[in-house]
């Protein structure tokens, strides 16, 4: 109240005199806005958002319409949106797009039904459950690199594991990394593996939410556990479906760190005839290994622009359920 | 239809010693509304949960008609229950709520739609059928949530507390309605409570519970009026029955500076153990008497109520360090009489409406 005091003088000047010994009375909201020292504790997260997110946001736009390589980022020539109608004229751009969606899909569909059938289970009770929660959240943990070495072992051609096993059963080897939907298989194994766990962790929060007292109602409604999940606890957790869908999302749209380094030697053209190439590989590609850094931006805001459609399909379709249920 | 059974039911909680239900047996008749009351914790809650299939039953056994469903699933024992929070299905429409039962078992959508219409027909609940349960009041949940039952036309209701999250007012409002509802449909019910009006206004019979054991289970004038024991007796009626403990003497009991007669017989019975004996006499049954007769009294506070005024007093010449057997007296009167509070007076108990007990077993002597 003291801060506010030193301004409030001059606003009670410049209303008509009072009629009474009551002052008129400054609304919270003014003083509120008046209040310096708020913006000097809020200043730190925008300042750091500033120059870390904003200012390389708006500075990639800019760069997009340029042509102009790594070594001299500043010094490239206008050239509108030329970046732009390359990429979309570019079959690199469209094959990485293609493989994206597929790698995405392999890769968000099956995580979130196991994670949701987890989160389930450790919803019941059971001996040890903190010991199973904390390691679902293990390969959440574990740093991509690491992970993704070990599964490039197992999915290996002529040692892995997998195809010893598949070999042990009488099926035929695979050459995982080498086919198309082979290596995007192995790829989407490797997300669902890191993210099931973090997944079925926040559904497993929602679900204890959902009052005991509504299993119990359906129980004697003549619901099974099945029915029970299906009518009880899938609706409850809409919104956190929803939540999970958008974010895995956006995950699978940056995908980068397990192609790259699937193939073992960390190049990023994602495979000998880039079967595995996603838009976060060719971008890298484009401006680290091509030099081209104004393509490579216009490939970063390319990607922005689909995680913003998807954001925003995503939002409408919660709005109209929204709307729906009132 | 069908009656319900208790058979020597107990339950015991996991790292518990004692039994929350212990040993209840208890019989419904068919059609009946049995209501069962007592204290929080005194486990009606958790028999009310055995019968529904909720709770295990760990030794005993429970039947509903002349089937043993003690182990059976609750949807295998034709009962439908009105919980306390309503329990209604959020994502759901009022008449969805309400035919989600029949839609699980397999009923033709028309045959649904007919039944809930007659329900919420019934609980004038028509125009509100396309509604979430988010957009109703809590008399309108309340309302759904029994309209949820008598959808399913079961063998039994069960209803665990179901107005206790609605106002004074409505409480009292709904209370009729259930119990003609209930009538109406002549379906064997199991209510329960912790509010002794409730009880005594609904129930058929009414059974009193404490520390898992029951203790009497009765029509309620019965309970009213012959309560088995000290805590029945304190239990039911509003303001309670009062309850006092004193030597037993020739010819009475002491009370104070003075002897209140007890009949020679129950006198002797009821101070044979301990040579105490507890008296008890309702509120309304004391009479103004001249000084000299019955015992004495100073008035604490007078309540007017209106319609009636409540003395609270206490024995004139009580021990006052005596803190374990309190010697406060309530006493209902005309409305708008005199009385101030330090006045001394003259209170004296009809013989039938005295109850003698045991202070040494607190069961009734008659």
């Amino acid at each position: 109240m003291t801060i506010a005091s030193d301004s409030r003088p001059r606003a009670v000047a410049l209303q008509p005199p009072p009629p009474a010994a009551a002052p008129p009375p400054v609304r919270r909201t003014t003083r509120l806005t008046r209040n310096r020292w708020g913006y000097a504790y809020v200043a730190p997260f925008f300042l750091v958002f500033g120059a870390f997110s904003l200012f390389p946001f708006l500075y990639t736009a800019w760069v997009s319409l340029h042509r102009t390589s790594l070594s001299n980022i500043d010094g490239g020539t206008f050239i509108g949106l030329e970046n732009y109608r390359n990429l979309l004229q570019s079959e690199f751009f469209w094959n990485a797009a293609r493989n994206t969606l597929t790698i995405g899909v392999l890769a968000t569909v099956p995580q979130l039904c196991m994670a949701l059938g987890l989160a389930h289970l450790l919803n019941y009770k059971l001996r040890h459950r903190t010991f199973f929660r904390t390691v679902m959240l293990m390969p959440y943990a574990t740093s991509i690199a690491a992970a993704t070495l070990v599964f490039a072992q197992l999915f290996g051609r002529d040692y892995g594991l997998i195809n010893t096993a598949l070999e042990a059963v009488g099926l035929e080897r695979i050459d995982w990394e080498g086919g198309t939907w082979s290596s995007q298989i192995a790829i989407a194994v490797i997300v669902t593996w890191r993210w099931t766990g973090y997944n079925a962790l926040i559904y497993l929060a929602a679900m204890q939410s959902i009052p005991g007292e509504l299993y119990e109602a359906a129980e004697i409604d003549g619901a099974s556990r099945w029915k029970q999940f299906l009518h009880v606890t899938i609706p409850s957790l809409r919104p956190t479906i929803l939540f999970t869908v958008v974010i895995s999302t956006i995950g699978a749209v940056q995908l980068f760190g397990e192609p790259l380094l699937f193939s073992g030697n960390g190049t990023t053209s994602g495979g000998t005839s880039g079967q595995y190439q996603t838009l976060g590989l060719l971008m890298y590609q484009q401006g680290w290994s091509n030099f081209h850094i104004g393509q490579a931006a216009a490939t970063a805001w390319a990607m922005f622009m689909i995680i913003l459609v998807i954001v925003g399909v995503n939002a409408v379709i919660g709005r109209l359920r929204a709307r729906a249920d009132r | 239809m069908a009656t319900v059974s208790f058979q020597q039911a107990t339950r015991v909680y996991p790292n518990s010693e004692r039994p929350a239900v212990d040993a209840l047996d208890l019989d419904v008749a068919d059609g009946e509304f049995l209501v069962l009351v007592g204290p929080s914790g005194c486990g009606k809650s958790t028999s009310l949960r055995m019968l529904a299939g909720l709770e295990e039953v760990d030794s005993g056994s429970v039947l509903i008609g002349d089937r043993d469903v003690t182990d059976s699933p609750p949807k295998q024992r034709d009962i439908a229950m009105v919980f306390q929070n309503y329990a209604l299905y959020p994502h759901m429409t009022v008449g969805e709520n309400m035919g989600f039962a029949l839609k699980l078992a397999g009923v033709k959508k028309t045959e649904i739609a007919g039944r809930v219409a007659a329900a919420a027909k019934i609980l004038d609940l028509e125009a509100y059928l396309e509604r979430r349960p988010k957009a109703l009041s809590g008399g309108q949940r309340q309302r759904v949530a029994m309209g949820r039952a008598i959808v399913r036309q079961p063998q039994v209701f069960l209803m665990d507390e179901p107005l206790s999250n609605l106002d004074a007012k409505l409480r009292v409002q709904t209370r009729t309605q259930i119990a003609a509802l209930v009538k109406r449909l002549g379906t064997t019910t199991v209510y329960v409570t912790h509010d002794q009006v409730e009880a005594m206004t609904m129930g058929d019979r009414v059974a009193v519970l404490k520390d898992g054991v029951l203790l009497q289970c009765a029509a309620p004038a019965e309970l009213y009026d012959r309560p088995a024991n000290v805590f029945v007796a304190g239990f039911i009626g509003s303001p309670a029955m009062n309850l006092v403990t004193g030597a037993a003497v020739e010819g009475g009991v002491r009370l104070g500076g003075t002897v209140l007669p007890v009949p020679r017989d129950r006198l002797a019975r009821a101070a044979a153990a301990s040579g105490r004996v507890t008296v008890g006499f309702r509120p309304e049954s004391l009479q103004l008497v001249g000084p000299g007769e019955g015992f004495e009294v100073v008035v604490d506070v007078a309540e007017h109520l209106g319609s009636d005024a409540y003395l609270y007093t206490r024995l004139a010449g009580a021990d006052p360090d005596d803190a374990l057997h309190p010697a406060d007296v309530v006493v209902r009167t005309e409305p708008r009489s005199s009385v101030v509070p330090g006045q001394s007076l003259w209170l004296g108990v009809p013989p039938d409406a005295l109850h003698v007990f045991d202070p040494a077993t607190s069961q009734r002597v008659d």
